[in-house]
């Protein structure tokens, strides 16, 4: 016991691994709010660079990042519409509405506390429960993450706006977007006429980029002489009854984060598109509507995508597989560092699990300090005139986009998504259901076929192992269910029922 | 409007550009190197601990960049489009040497010079803990009394799980159910939650979890027991006709544009050969679950040859509906 | 905000054809993969987005059935100009050209100098003069990116 919380302490006590945990805060949320900067990115960038380091300051730079990247993605996503990653996109429906309004800073002042509250849960779950999160992550099977995607595609309802059957449309193109490639299977070219370029697929934070970022400078010219808003920077700290009133809708998305997190096979951007969706359907009386600037709507994926960070840990710590892409690298780098990162690591070193423990708790303290000062210099972002902003965007995006693969083509697609997004915007078409197709149709395809695979080929047996697993079963009543709030069919159930 | 501005930075561009190249040594800038895999991965780990040592011998920063996707061309082609002046590094895995027989593009490494051949991986062939079969034999005869039922984990088309199918299937028999992963991780994940029955994985993504008693080795496909994996039999016991393949593994190499000038492949070639011997990443090697190779010139050659002929050919004997070329007409000779 | 997508804008109808031609294309494209797939190939899923696509977009240009043009616009020639009008400004033709002339550029003549013409060209034209400040204004730009992006996280650009 006074071991383990020796090693908890290990961070907070020593100057050297205190500070690198802050500079690794700082620089994090500023690779989190560059698009096309992403953590795993810089966190490989560090392995070469702290290769004859200590493990520890290795570990606690790295950290930092992470935590300080994931938050950062929120900061761009609220101030310009461009989420700084993927797992930010949902942040920017009701933040960039927010900023709008002239409450950026009272915007980035509650997604930083809410933040930090999902974070610290999920590391509290992460210290807590982590054997048997991860035993419970193993249970899932191939045609379990089938089903949480098919659940995934039903948010169309809650993200399409007005029209379904745009909604509907754009899912299905995000998804053939995600699909180009070659095919996991049999490693056939899937829909790139032909092209070598495009054998390795389009990236989706390309997607993303082109879509959000270039989309929105191209939209914002019809705005040009348009007076910037003016924002209030007196309210930034949100008051301690704001943070207490939405208290329980985060705990509630900062579990959904947590989970999805700890599976390997999904991250925190999809755990921040199923918290928005608890939270579109289960507060009635939001500040504002849901997509117009609700607080709600910011809470939820902010408080999601910081636990999923304690939920990544998860696999990593008790099994060594990594639980995202970040912590893939991460295993990268106890490897070099001659670790052996496996199900005997926490045996063969013990202190590496409580360390990164207190470790995210302290860099979590750290990114409240970090997040809540020069927010007042971040929210005059907004108000910097448009005539400038818009070339400064377009080349922002160029950049982001280079930095992800170092390839122009890509460029070059990020700029054809800026012109067909601008068009999809002006005819009323939501950018958010073709994110969800981009993530998830590849997702669905790899899964179904794992499915598919692993009963033979038989549709029969497919459909029996869906009912003859009780996790199986649960995740297709749920969905079941969903279908049916959504349908025509709901008020004739609920007539049904209550003639009953 | 511009033609004033730009005629003198263009001028200048291009003395510097001349004076740059007026005999200098090599290397007198930065080196961008490319990894064909992603951020995380066995490329990756290879050749970011790699790069330290180079960096020292050469004094000069080596800048490396992921350029992941389709199955590792992206990465390749982008090296082989850059001027060959011996500062466009490739750090790749075996699978270009496959490029022609999958149909995905019409170059292999022998379009490159090899300037080293850092190490091959070590393969062995996994099941869950809690596994009926002991060993390869016990499931080499479960799966030809039921055809079709077994599931084995792959890595797709091309991968190494369907490479070392192709090769038992080019001395025996083994119908299996194909359930394809990302990778090798998450083949992992699902063996651990039961999703599979078995899967070749490569030694350094599986040591840890075999010898952390989650997974158990059914055979390592090689002629003899190894030293790092005590326990696991040789799968020349279940197969004694498999050896006319072996030693078989992945490997990973660096490769520079094959018009690179000699005095730069002269020295990139000492530099990785005095970086790789060094004794820091040899001990990374053998932790990783990998055998140093540190092959140069002729050798490297040879090896890379004899590779892809061994490769190519169990997978035509196996299933050649799946490749878009036979081997023969690529003029690979047969092993 | 909301008010302005009830109604039917000038070139909608036309944009929603062009999704629709879309969505036969994909469908070709998916069909090219394997023919009419099966159960488990790797044309299935194309093929089933690709028929999403082409019924989804099919009740959108239904829906059209139900929907008014805006009054204000008389005949096709009319919504023609305006949407001319309303997408074709000249601030935005320019902008988009120059986007693409820049894109192009960085291929040739590197990054740094093609951003640096870029932003100051967009600037002094966006504001209409202030030829200085909007020279420091890019010059700065650049000096960030430059700090961040190559000294920092060491991102090769071109």
């Amino acid at each position: 016991m006074s071991d383990t919380f020796s090693y908890f302490l290990m961070a907070w006590l020593d100057p050297q691994l205190l500070l690198l945990t802050a500079v690794g805060t700082l620089a994090g949320i500023y690779v989190g709010a560059i698009p096309g900067l992403s953590v795993t990115m810089a966190v490989s960038i560090l392995i070469s660079f702290t290769f004859s380091w200590d493990i520890n300051n290795a570990l606690a730079l790295m950290v930092g990042i992470y935590v300080g990247g994931v938050y950062g993605g929120s900061r761009t996503a609220i101030l310009l519409n461009i989420p700084g990653a993927p797992s930010a996109v949902t942040t920017a429906f009701d933040g960039y509405p927010l900023a709008q309004r002239g409450e950026a800073g009272r915007a980035i002042g509650l997604s930083t506390v809410m933040s930090v509250i999902g974070g610290l849960l999920g590391t509290l779950v992460l210290a807590g429960t982590a054997p048997y999160l991860a035993d419970m992550a193993l249970e899932f099977a191939p045609r379990d993450y089938f089903l949480i995607a098919v659940l995934g595609l039903l948010l169309v309802s809650t993200l399409s706006g007005k029209s379904l059957a745009r909604g509907i449309f754009s899912v299905a193109l995000g998804g053939i977007i995600g699909l180009v490639g070659m095919d996991t299977v049999t490693a056939q070219p899937r829909l790139t006429l032909g092209s070598m370029e495009l054998l390795g697929g389009i990236h989706y934070v390309v997607v993303m980029i082109g879509l959000f970022g270039a989309a929105e400078a191209f939209y914002q010219l019809h705005n040009l002489n348009q007076v910037p808003i003016k924002q209030k920077v007196d309210k930034i700290i949100p008051p301690f009854k704001m943070v207490l009133k939405y208290l329980p809708l985060s705990m509630r998305t900062s579990i959904i984060g947590v989970v999805v997190g700890a599976l390997p096979g999904t991250g925190g951007d999809i755990a921040s598109l199923f918290a928005y969706d608890h939270a579109k359907r289960t507060v009635k009386n939001p500040s504002s509507p849901f997509g117009e600037g609700a607080y709600e709507g910011l809470v939820a994926p902010e408080t999601a995508n910081n636990a999923a960070v304690g939920g990544a840990y998860v696999p990593m710590l008790t099994l060594g597989m990594p639980g995202d892409a970040v912590t893939a690298v991460i295993i990268g780098a106890l490897v070099i560092h001659g670790l052996n990162p496996g199900p005997m690591l926490m045996i063969e070193t013990p202190h590496i699990f409580w360390f990164t423990v207190g470790n995210l708790a302290l860099a979590n303290l750290f990114l409240l300090l970090f997040g809540l000062t020069g927010i007042r210099v971040f929210s005059k972002v907004v108000e910097v005139p448009k005539a400038l902003m818009i070339p400064l965007i377009l080349v922002l995006c160029v950049v982001g986009t280079y930095s992800i693969n170092s390839n122009m083509m890509e460029v070059y697609w990020m700029l054809g998504f800026g012109i067909f997004g601008y068009w999809l915007k002006v005819f009323g078409f939501q950018m958010g259901p073709i994110i969800l197709g981009v993530i998830l149709g590849p997702l669905l395809d790899e899964t179904y076929r794992q499915a598919m695979s692993s009963v033979g080929d038989d549709a029969g047996q497919f459909l029996l192992a869906l009912l003859a697993n009780p996790l199986s079963l649960v995740l297709t009543l749920v969905i079941v269910l969903v279908l049916l709030s959504q349908t025509p069919l709901k008020p004739w159930v609920r007539r049904r029922l209550s003639r009953q | 409007m511009f033609k004033p501005i730009l005629a003198p930075i263009a001028l200048v561009v291009g003395t510097l550009a001349l004076a740059g190249n007026a005999h200098a040594d090599y290397p007198e800038r930065n080196i961008q190197a490319t990894i064909q895999w992603g951020a995380g991965g066995a490329t990756d780990n290879v050749a970011r601990s790699l790069t330290p040592h180079v960096e020292d011998i050469l004094d000069t920063t080596l800048v490396l960049t992921n350029r992941p996707g389709g199955t590792g061309v992206i990465g390749m082609n982008h090296v082989m489009r850059q001027r060959p002046d011996g500062y466009n590094l490739l750090y790749g895995a075996e699978n270009p040497q496959l490029y022609p027989l999958m149909g995905l593009a019409d170059f292999t490494y022998d379009d490159m010079h090899a300037v080293n051949i850092i190490g091959q991986g070590l393969v062995v062939i996994a099941a869950p803990a809690e596994s009926p079969f002991d060993s390869f034999a016990e499931l080499l005869e479960h799966a030809q009394e039921n055809p079709g039922e077994l599931r084995m984990g792959g890595t797709g088309a091309g991968g190494l799980p369907s490479t070392v199918l192709a090769m038992i299937n080019a001395v025996d028999e083994l119908d299996v159910r194909n359930v394809t992963f990302g990778g090798d991780g998450p083949g992992i994940t699902a063996m651990l939650g039961g999703h599979i029955d078995f899967m070749p994985l490569s030694l350094a993504a599986a040591g840890e979890q075999i010898r952390g008693g989650e997974m158990k080795g059914l055979a390592v496909v090689s002629a003899e027991e190894l030293d790092s994996l005590q326990g696991v039999p040789p799968i020349t016991e279940a197969l004694p006709d498999i050896e006319s393949f072996l030693p078989w593994g992945p490997f990973w190499g660096v490769f520079v544009h094959q018009d690179t000038p000699d005095e730069a492949k002269k020295t990139l070639t000492a530099a990785y050969e005095e970086a790789v011997a060094n004794e820091d990443f040899q001990e990374f090697l053998q932790n990783f679950g990998a055998e140093a190779l540190n092959l140069t010139g002729e050798e490297a050659e040879q090896y890379l040859d004899n590779w892809q002929s061994v490769t190519a050919w169990s997978m035509y004997e196996a299933d050649a509906d799946i490749l878009e070329s036979t081997p023969e007409e690529l003029g690979i000779p047969r092993p | 905000m909301s008010q302005k997508f009830e109604r039917v804008q000038a070139g909608e109808k036309v944009f929603d054809w062009l999704l629709l031609l879309l969505s036969v294309g994909v469908l070709i494209e998916a069909y090219r993969i394997d023919g009419i797939p099966g159960l488990n190939s790797p044309g299935s899923f194309p093929m089933g987005l690709a028929l999403i696509m082409l019924a989804s977009s099919l009740v959108i240009l239904a829906s059209h059935r139900y929907k008014q043009r805006d009054p204000k616009i008389r005949n096709a020639r009319h919504e023609l100009l305006v949407f001319f009008h309303q997408h074709f400004q000249l601030h935005i033709v320019v902008f988009t050209l120059f986007a693409v002339a820049y894109l192009a550029a960085i291929v040739w003549v590197s990054f740094y100098v093609s951003t640096f013409f870029f932003l100051a060209v967009m600037f002094i034209y966006f504001r209409q003069g202030r030829v200085v400040s909007s020279l420091i204004i890019a010059a700065l730009a650049i000096a960030t990116i430059y700090g961040l992006f190559t000294l920092v996280f060491r991102v090769y650009l071109p």
